[in-house]
């Protein structure tokens, strides 16, 4: 772990110079503010754009709280993701091709060091991130529906931080293994397409990470078995471990595809 | 006018403009240090200014070039 503070601290100014820790977060906002405010006003927007016929009636849904979480988790599980995956995707790919990685692979680092020191950044940023989305979330809900049991939201909360840190697990591997291009389409589809087959088919088993999102949801409506919950929490923590490992070897390995 | 005013529901709209606001004065710094964006400058000014809550996430997702 040679020079892992000094890394550390190269990443989170890398990060910081480029708006990366106020950006990302507040688009994590805005995603968790857009549920609860289109469901609350959907009447009224309804009135203003829908050209709706004369005696038109409608029957909404009576929503609680946990509704609207989960809807903004929605939101985060597309976009957000999506917004974190292409920012992240080329943290050592790009460097790689645009010859900076040249100058820190001649210096004495370990790749273990350096492999981690960006995964903590990048995690720390995702903290951040949807903390900023949970909290708009839950400001909004809050303001306009009713209110949480603050333990179970700390609960759901963690239990989606651990499916993030996995997602960007997946992202930093794929973008040690391969170029930008092919990093950016492995990784995507490894996560989307997971989580498609995962809603297609995903009654026949109980136990996999990509339902880790869902589950933290089941843990505030209190509906959730919690043997599944552990397994897929055990499991995800492993695959992410396996990932960083992965991730370092290739790391090592793809060294002397940098352009000098 | 001042009635009207009070009537808004702040604690409904406050978030929305302080975020937006941010997003805009953060993304029109960045453009004024920045060496060369993906495009032509002015673009993005009115990008970052006149589309709302998206222009600004737009300009540092595919605006900013990254050496």
């Amino acid at each position: 772990m040679r020079g892992f503070n000094v890394l550390l601290q190269k990443e989170f100014r890398e990060a910081w110079r480029s708006w990366k820790f106020l950006w990302i977060p507040l688009v994590f906002a805005l995603l968790g503010m857009s549920d609860p405010l289109t469901n609350y006003y959907m009447m009224d927007i309804l009135n203003a754009v829908g050209n709706l016929p004369e005696g038109f009636e409608m029957l909404m849904p009576e929503l609680m709280p946990v509704d609207l979480l989960q809807a903004s988790i929605g939101q985060f599980q597309t976009i957000g993701l999506l917004v974190l995956m292409a920012t992240f995707v080329g943290a050592i790919s790009k460097e790689r091709a645009s010859g900076m990685a040249t100058l820190l692979y001649v210096r004495p680092i370990s790749f273990g060091a350096y492999f981690l020191s960006k995964f903590i950044v990048m995690s720390t940023v995702g903290f951040v991130s949807i903390l900023a989305g949970f909290a708009a979330s839950v400001y909004y809900t809050v303001v306009l529906y009713g209110t949480f049991e603050i333990g179970s939201l700390v609960a759901s909360f963690f239990t989606y931080f651990s499916w993030l840190l996995f997602v960007l697990a997946v992202t930093l591997m794929m973008s040690a293994t391969f170029k930008t291009i092919v990093a950016t389409s492995c990784a995507f589809i490894v996560i989307f397409m997971g989580q498609m087959i995962n809603a297609i088919v995903g009654t026949f088993w109980t136990v996999s990470p990509w339902k880790l999102p869902l589950y933290g949801v089941q843990l505030i409506r209190g509906t959730m078995e919690m043997s599944d919950f552990w397994w897929s929490l055990m499991m995800t923590i492993i695959l992410t471990i396996v990932c960083i490992s992965i991730g370092t070897f290739t790391m090592k390995k793809n060294a002397s595809m940098t352009k000098i | 006018m001042m009635e009207e005013l009070a009537k808004v529901p702040w604690a409904v709209i406050a978030p929305l403009i302080i975020v937006q606001f941010i997003l805009m004065i953060v993304a029109l710094v960045d453009l004024r240090k920045i060496h060369a964006t993906n495009g032509p400058k002015i673009l993005w000014v009115f990008i970052i200014i006149f589309v709302n809550l998206l222009g600004p996430i737009a300009y540092f997702i595919v605006g900013r070039k990254q050496t």
